[in-house]
């Protein structure tokens, strides 16, 4: 059993992508009420896209796990890249449609017609960069069709605009995008973290110039810091256990901040 | 698992790393900086002070009161002879015109004539001046060429420090006497007086020096040794300037 102050900071940290470990953010909160809202409209696919580790993911699994409780959602966390078998997929978890041949978007729209729901079901695809076009073609048929209503989320990267694609440039009625963390804000999301898990001491340890440094290391990037601070409290661990001595409790020390950064490829040696 | 100690000697390797650019831009702003104190000394040195300095003709008379022995080496009163004064520094020389007319080199006395003529001090002086010996036969301005030495600062960036330690290095008198001729003019009277008396005892013929040494002495409140010192310094070299001097302090007293 490990009883190290920092082992319960450190698991707190692991890159899972959990809804109960949602952490509110003013801006992230704004960004999920208007996808909320946005999911109420009669729209036919919804866009969420920003940089990798801003959160999009996250949103897409606490939309998920709120709307659940409602309506017909499924989501597809990892891409299903074969046409026949995305098809198949959703037809047995959305109108319970069970076959072990791969369907044709003609069966899928008969099949959809066949069955009614008083919402529209809801899809959401993570990672929808990954797709062909061909199969986002489809996608979009489905969707004109009001079969399904698709919440998507794609990775806007410096080197490809992927929304700029055709198909998602004439057919996106509703596009959110997220930014990466200022600052206050990642600070607010350590300590919301921490405090949620009832690290009070912890919690206690950030001061201004640690979220400073570790804004500075992570670029605000949420995957980042959360990898970072696994690294830091693994350190720590380590520090308790072997020269405790060399543990300051009322303050993190940006020595072992930048050895994280060090661990985690955030910096160069 | 983590290598704690191999991490620890990467983020050494790092900081020392980040470190460089550091040291290398404070050692370039160092060295720019002492080129730059360099540069700037050398220029303060490379033009020195602009001082133009007169030479003047001067006349060896014998003085009537003075000691049988001094008497007796003494030039002739008739004897005329220039004074060529080492200039510490650029020296203005005479025009073509000025030379041919008042310049008639004369061999100067030998230096076994330089006997020196031992200033008698009266014992209540405390100066040191005083005590110095005349290596040299008084010299007298004539009247008509009485131009005393004359230092002139061309440069308003010039600065009396420099001279000063100059004046250290070199003990020439000229700048001794230019120095306190300085302080007098800009009212610190112990300064000339401590200049004046040291150029006194590198050169006792500087009329000028002697005549801001005794006003130094009466800015400073020490009337009576004034008065004497110019006594002493008439009766070795009959100054008009030390005479006209003693005798307006001597009025001053009366009044």
């Amino acid at each position: 059993m490990d009883h190290s102050l920092f082992s319960k900071p450190r698991d707190l940290f692991l890159d899972i992508v959990n809804p109960r470990d949602y952490v509110q953010i003013d801006s992230v909160s704004h960004m999920y009420q208007n996808l909320k809202a946005s999911v109420q409209k009669p729209l036919k696919m919804i866009l969420l896209y920003g940089k990798p580790g801003t959160g999009k993911s996250m949103l897409l699994h606490k939309l998920h796990h709120d709307l659940s409780k409602h309506q017909k959602v499924f989501m597809i966390d990892i891409p299903i890249i074969d046409e026949g078998d995305f098809l198949r997929v959703l037809a047995q978890k959305i109108y319970g449609y069970v076959n072990r041949e791969a369907i044709t978007l003609t069966d899928f729209l008969e099949l959809s017609t066949a069955v009614n729901y008083p919402q529209s079901p809801i899809v959401l695809l993570d990672e929808a960069q990954l797709y062909s076009a061909l199969l986002m073609e489809k996608i979009r048929l489905i969707s004109d069709a009001r079969a399904l209503k698709f919440v998507i989320t794609l990775h806007k990267t410096e080197d490809e605009d992927i929304i700029a694609k055709e198909h998602f440039q004439t057919r996106i009625w509703e596009s959110i995008e997220l930014q990466n963390a200022s600052c206050e804000e990642l600070k607010i999301y350590i300590q919301k973290k921490l405090l949620k898990a009832n690290c009070f001491d912890v919690a206690n340890m950030f001061n201004e110039k640690n979220i400073k440094l570790i804004s500075k290391l992570t670029k605000g990037n949420y995957r980042e810091t959360n990898k970072l601070l696994f690294s830091l409290f693994s350190l720590y661990t380590w520090y308790e256990k072997n020269t405790p001595s060399k543990i300051k409790y009322n303050a993190l020390k940006p020595k072992y901040i930048e050895m994280a950064g060090i661990q985690t490829g955030l910096l160069r040696d | 698992m983590i290598d704690i100690h191999l991490l620890e000697r990467r983020w050494i390797k790092y900081k020392i790393k980040r470190l460089i650019p550091y040291v290398v831009a404070i050692l370039g702003i160092g060295a720019g900086l002492i080129t730059l104190l360099y540069s700037v000394n050398q220029n303060d040195v490379t033009p020195p002070p602009p001082i133009k300095q007169e030479i003047p003709l001067v006349k060896i008379t014998p003085k009537p009161d003075i000691a049988e022995e001094v008497i007796a080496i003494v030039p002739p009163p008739t004897l005329q002879q220039p004074r060529a004064v080492a200039a510490p520094i650029a020296v203005a020389r005479p025009t073509p015109a000025e030379t041919s007319v008042a310049w008639k080199p004369k061999a100067l006395p030998s230096p076994k004539e330089n006997i020196p003529v031992p200033l008698s001090i009266p014992k209540n002086t405390p100066l040191v001046a005083v005590s110095a010996t005349f290596s040299t036969p008084v010299v007298v301005p004539p009247n008509s060429q009485n131009k005393p030495i004359s230092i002139k600062q061309n440069s308003t960036t010039f600065d009396i420090h420099e001279i000063e330690d100059r004046f250290k290095n070199n003990s020439n008198p000229h700048l001794g006497l230019y120095i306190a001729r300085y302080h007098y003019d800009n009212g610190n009277y112990s300064e000339a007086y401590n200049y004046a008396l040291k150029t006194n005892a590198i050169n006792n013929t500087l009329e000028e020096s002697w005549l801001i040494f005794a006003k130094s002495l009466v800015k400073l409140g020490r009337t009576e040794q004034a008065k004497k010192t110019l006594q002493l310094y008439i009766s070795q070299s009959n100054s008009e300037g030390a005479k006209s001097l003693l005798n307006n302090l001597t009025k001053e007293d009366e009044k």
